[in-house]
């Protein structure tokens, strides 16, 4: 599904770039998965994947152009994506603030077993015990993101990713508990 | 078998059968943390929630949406909103200022008369 090889992707991205609908098209079949396990694992709410993954894409299609190295698309793309979901979770901790009342609506969390196996429910429940940047840290790991494009999506240097990973990881171990009954 | 001992035992066992079957094993994938395959899990539950024609909808929502006017256009809204403002003080002011004149025109030329008319009284 994803462009075979570095030069493959950047010359689509250029097409794409061009405003080539057909370029847009695959771009977005190309990365909707991976955005959307993104956008889950940083906000652990499925009816929040579809709504927030358009927003990562219709973002992605408005920015393009000023995307100035095409081979740079992924990590771009990934901080788009988690730059959309810090703002989410903003927004929603903001409206908790105004509206007391709406939390208990707005955190109805997904039983257990209603998403997948023992260890899916409980890597959710460990990722919603860490702090949103820790998520994004550690999903941009999973992207196959490197420490350099995860300093620079993040502004921040190599080392102090590096610090911050290995803290999000003790965290995470810490909370992740494949009996966990949510 | 001494007293103690026998209490130690009976403590041992309960709290042995505190522990769930397969316990050896969690606490294996605990220390282990996540594995691989859970991220996979969880991406493909995560894409499973994108309905069809996902990349359809992305496009066609692109295109209704208004774009975010660029810096140009922002200073060039700005700019004829002031020019707008300004000429509408401009207006107010110097109209305002012709009626202001236009009745102290009046009452002078009503005071002259006045005047004329008692002169020509006299």
């Amino acid at each position: 599904m994803e462009p075979t090889s570095p030069n493959a992707l950047a010359d689509l991205v250029r097409l794409a770039q061009r405003g080539d609908e057909a370029a847009q098209h695959e771009l977005i079949v190309s990365y909707q998965h991976r955005v959307a396990g993104f956008v889950y694992a940083m906000t652990g709410r499925s009816d929040y994947v579809e709504d927030l993954a358009q927003q990562v894409f219709i973002k992605m299609i408005r920015a393009l152009d000023r995307l100035q190295a095409p081979a740079q698309f992924e990590s771009w793309l990934f901080r788009l994506a988690r730059n959309t979901c810090i703002d989410q979770l903003r927004r929603q901790k903001l409206r908790r603030i105004f509206i007391p009342f709406g939390e208990e609506h707005e955190n109805i969390a997904e039983p257990a077993g209603a998403v997948g196996t023992e260890e899916l429910d409980a890597l959710r429940h460990a990722l919603a015990q860490l702090r949103p940047q820790d998520r994004a840290l550690l999903a941009l790991v999973q992207e196959g993101r490197s420490h350099a494009e995860i300093a620079e999506i993040l502004s921040t240097s190599v080392a102090a990713v590096k610090a911050r990973l290995h803290r999000a990881r003790e965290h995470l171990r810490e909370h992740y508990q494949p009996d966990h009954e949510t | 078998m001494k007293p103690e001992e026998y209490a130690w035992r009976q403590l041992q066992t309960h709290a042995a059968a505190q522990l769930r079957r397969g316990f050896a094993d969690r606490v294996l994938r605990a220390a282990r943390g996540p594995q691989d395959e859970t991220w996979r899990q969880l991406q493909a539950h995560a894409g499973a929630q994108l309905r069809p024609g996902f990349a359809a909808r992305v496009l066609r929502a692109a295109r209704q949406i208004p774009g975010v006017p660029s810096l140009r256009d922002q200073f060039a809204f700005s700019a004829a909103t002031v020019a707008l403002c300004v000429l509408t003080v401009v207006f107010i002011h110097s109209r305002s200022v012709r009626l202001e004149d236009e009745r102290n025109l009046a009452g002078w030329e009503q005071l002259a008369d006045e005047v004329q008319d008692l002169v020509h009284y006299r």
